[in-house]
């Protein structure tokens, strides 16, 4: 039986410095495995959906171009994501991957968690039809 | 001023807010000056649909869905549903698999028992206990993170199977951290069985014989600390404790002390089968391939949490949808043991019977029903949609 | 070390007044600090027991349904005032005390009672059920220790033949110190004034788990601050007298400096090491070992006395 069974422990911390990271000034690097945000290479995508199927948050949408030549734009929605990873499993063309760098995920608007994957030439023709789209010019077909 | 009559009763709310409460939940507590003469409790703050959720998703969808029922044991909740599932469609997820979900299993009771051991430290007033456990707690949140890719939702589990690999890099960050925390848990089973002013505060306090543990159907730690012997991994092995067997640890005093030196004696049992595992991996595949659509069938898993037993109901069509699961958490069933020791204790005492037993709220609180005269009805999720927002308007 | 200034600054600017807030501001947040360092944290920055205070007086005071709205609004005042009272008659900062007189150490000892009764009845003053359980212990808690605490500063007065806390202080400082001519005593004192300041283990009247804030859960705004400064007030008026009593008198600022620190490191340590007390099992310490101890270091000191001249 004591009394202050914790006065090693007190007495050393004060010769020691505290273990509080100051978090915004301090970053402690994120580990490798880390499931941050997703990253897709469209080099490599079928066009199966499976990872949009599985998806528990709908966080991803693919955009056809032209599913012949296999010209796809992702679509990923970040602050939908609940970086589970599934799509990761599904993908069997493994041309889906989680990085371990984005995951502090505060912004004022929406907007800027949207993210499209693709080639630089098919996501500037999607947002040029969709700049189209807005103003009224409206164009036919997928 | 209004003054309280003689007769009238002095009713001491606790909750739905209360910095005692980290999740919503409400007590009634009528005291006579600082003893409490009878208590109630109040659940349902939380109810988030999550059952009715399930049928709305697809098998896989729905692994993370549940993952999300608690924060704390995301886990064994997954787990208890990916066995029932692998059940129904007959497939036995590889001996590696196995022994990953066990690793990752233990890790967070590791996780949980400190956090528990910070909260009731706290409830007691000993905040330096409270923040050196958390302190050291960091070092199994790291290793969760490490092997996972994430804190809190490790995601480790697939249909079938687990997502990830232990390899020799992540296997010595397990066993270096666990070195640091054994010692570091020796230490805390000395300060909470020696320390005279919190001694205090959990000898004789909110005791519970055997027998009343059993009438009153408490699970895990809670009932162990009472010296009932039930723990699922002992009696209905699962994944891998069918070939790592676990000792089950009991107390008889029953009171709170005895939970604490139950769940601080479990860290222990959890390093040492841990480090068993480690060293006899079986080797193999991560996970096994499992049909999209369900065979129709119902089936149920127990797994133990680390609250105690976790029950999981669940039905197939042969969709690839389930018709209805049905999970049942450990919180619930000993919450009337601690109605029925707060009476004849302090005000004082009862944060920490409170905690006593590691109530999970957002856990507890998914059964809601519905009745209106004489007639039953099947609500979608839309209808149950409306019914929410027309509630709260 | 005499201040030959004029009433009106010693009252409003030095030692009393605004040096006294701006010092128990600082003793806070060096308390808060060092508890931190002590659980291996950072703690708060320099100037955020300030910013507590400023929020506080910015923000709307609530009057809550069932309270008496003169004392609601008069009990913080007569708190404050009460402790920035007793601040005249101690050595603050090793200045000689603004005010003496003989017997002055019974009126600080009361004066300091004040605020924690002010704090009781404005709990009582509510009919929120916290405030009330808080109330109840607060005063059931201010029961228990009082005495003990008078009799550990007794010990200093009868040594010294006086009870001008003055006069305390000169003997102090020429003779040894007193912590080694009575330990009993001076524990007892440490230990009454944590009781006196609710200071963990002692905080079951604001037991933030079981009661939120008790007495004071319903205030708000200035009436908050001003129990808040009212407090801190209190634990640098505590920390001078005992080290004027028992650790060898304040002579200058310096000795007054190092010495209160000392003690607040201590009182800082002790808050980290103990989980908190049950109300009962707080009357019960104080009541059964507490008044003994003092009780016991009276008799001694009595005894000394008598048997003193003898050799």
């Amino acid at each position: 039986m004591a009394i202050g069974a914790m006065l090693g422990d007190i007495l050393r911390s004060l010769f020691k410095r505290p273990v509080t990271e100051l978090y915004p000034f301090q970053r402690k690097p994120a580990p490798e495995t880390l499931r941050g945000r997703l990253m897709y290479d469209p080099s490599k995508c079928s066009g199966c959906q499976l990872c949009i199927k599985d998806c528990p948050a709908d966080a991803i949408e693919l955009l056809v171009v032209d599913k012949v030549a296999k010209k796809f734009v992702m679509r990923y929605h970040e602050d939908r994501c609940t970086f589970c990873a599934q799509c990761v499993q599904s993908c069997r063309f493994s041309c889906l991957n989680m990085s371990n760098e984005q995951w502090e995920l505060a912004q004022l608007k929406r907007e800027p968690f949207e993210v499209m994957y693709g080639r630089d030439e098919d996501v500037q023709f999607l947002l040029e039809r969709a700049a189209r789209a807005e103003t009224g010019d409206v164009e036919c077909g997928a | 001023m209004p003054t309280q009559e003689q007769n009238q009763k002095f009713i001491v709310p606790i909750g739905p807010q209360h910095p005692a409460l980290k999740e919503p939940g409400h007590f009634e507590f009528t005291v006579d000056g600082e003893i409490v003469t009878a208590a109630s409790v109040r659940l349902g703050y939380v109810h988030r649909g999550i059952e009715k959720g399930t049928e709305d998703r697809t098998w896989t969808q729905n692994v993370y869905l549940l993952e999300r029922i608690c924060g704390i044991c995301s886990h064994v909740h997954v787990t208890a549903y990916v066995v029932a599932v692998e059940q129904l469609a007959k497939v036995q997820a590889p001996p590696r698999a196995e022994a990953i979900r066990t690793i990752v299993a233990e890790l967070e009771r590791i996780h949980s028992h400190m956090l528990w051991l910070g909260v009731a430290a706290h409830e007691g007033g000993f905040d330096s206990l409270f923040m050196y456990s958390w302190r050291d707690r960091e070092t199994v949140m790291d290793i969760l993170e490490t092997i996972s890719g994430n804190r809190v939702h490790y995601s480790a589990n697939i249909l079938g199977g687990v997502k990830f690999d232990i390899d020799d890099q992540k296997r010595d960050f397990i066993l270096k951290g666990l070195e640091f925390l054994e010692e570091r848990t020796n230490h805390y089973m000395k300060i909470v069985t020696t320390d005279e002013t919190f001694l205090g505060r959990t000898r004789n306090i909110g005791t519970m014989t055997k027998e009343q543990a059993i009438e009153l159907g408490a699970v895990g730690p809670t009932a162990r600390a009472s010296g009932v012997t039930i723990d699922i991994r002992d009696s209905a092995p699962y994944s891998a404790y069918k070939t790592f067997p676990v000792n089950v640890i009991t107390d008889e005093t029953g009171d709170l002390l005895a939970r604490f030196v139950v769940r601080i004696k479990e860290l222990l049992e959890s390093y040492r089968l841990i480090r068993e595992i480690l060293d006899h991996m079986p080797e193999g595949e991560l996970a096994a391939r499992i049909p999209r659509r369900i065979p129709a069938g119902e089936t149920i898993h127990r797994v133990e949490a680390p609250r105690g037993e976790l029950f999981y109901y669940v039905k197939s069509g042969g969709g690839d949808k389930p018709e209805r699961i049905k999970v049942r958490t450990p919180s619930l069933c000993n919450w009337s043991s601690v109605i029925n020791f707060a009476v004849g204790h302090k005000l004082a005492d009862m944060p920490m019977i409170l905690a006593g037993i590691d109530p999970c709220f957002s856990c507890n609180d998914r059964l809601i029903k519905i009745r209106r005269a004489n007639q039953s009805q099947v609500w979608t999720w839309e209808d149950l949609r409306l019914h929410g927002i027309e509630y709260y308007r | 070390m005499n201040l030959p200034l004029p009433s009106i600054i010693l009252l409003l600017f030095f030692p009393g007044g605004l040096f006294l807030i701006a010092s128990g501001l600082v003793y806070q947040w060096a308390d808060r600090k060092l508890v931190a360092r002590f659980q291996n944290r950072i703690g708060p920055r320099w100037f955020q027991p300030l910013a507590d205070v400023f929020k506080l007086l910015a923000k709307e005071e609530i009057v809550p349904t069932g309270a008496i709205k003169g004392l609601f609004h008069g009990l913080p005042i007569v708190a404050l005032a009460s402790a920035l009272t007793a601040a005249l008659y101690v050595p603050l900062a090793g200045f000689n005390a603004s005010y003496s007189f003989q017997g002055d150490l019974i009126v600080v000892f009361y004066l300091l009672s004040v605020l924690t009764i002010c704090i009781g009845l404005a709990g009582a003053n509510n009919i929120s059920r916290f405030s009330i359980i808080g109330a109840t212990r607060t005063l059931t808690q201010i029961f228990s220790y009082e005495a003990p605490f008078l009799l550990a500063l007794l010990g200093p007065a009868i040594a010294a033949g006086s009870w001008s806390i003055s006069k305390i202080n000169i003997y102090a400082q020429e003779n040894v110190w007193l912590i080694l001519a009575q330990p009993i005593g001076f524990v007892v004192a440490l230990i009454g004034l944590m009781g006196k300041l609710e200071l963990p283990p002692f905080d079951a009247p604001e037991a933030e788990t079981e009661i939120v804030a008790g007495a004071l859960t319903e205030y708000s705004g200035r009436g908050l601050a001003l129990f808040r400064i009212g407090k801190d007030v209190e634990l640098v008026i505590g920390l001078t007298l005992i080290s004027a009593l028992y650790l060898g008198g304040l002579a200058n600022p310096l000795d007054f400096l190092w010495k209160t620190v000392v003690l607040l490191l201590v009182t800082a340590g002790l808050q980290a090491l103990f989980a908190r007390l049950r109300i009962d099992q707080t009357v019960g310490m104080w009541w059964r070992v507490g008044a003994l101890l003092g009780l016991l270091q009276l008799l001694a000191i009595i005894l000394g006395r008598l048997i003193g001249p003898l050799f």
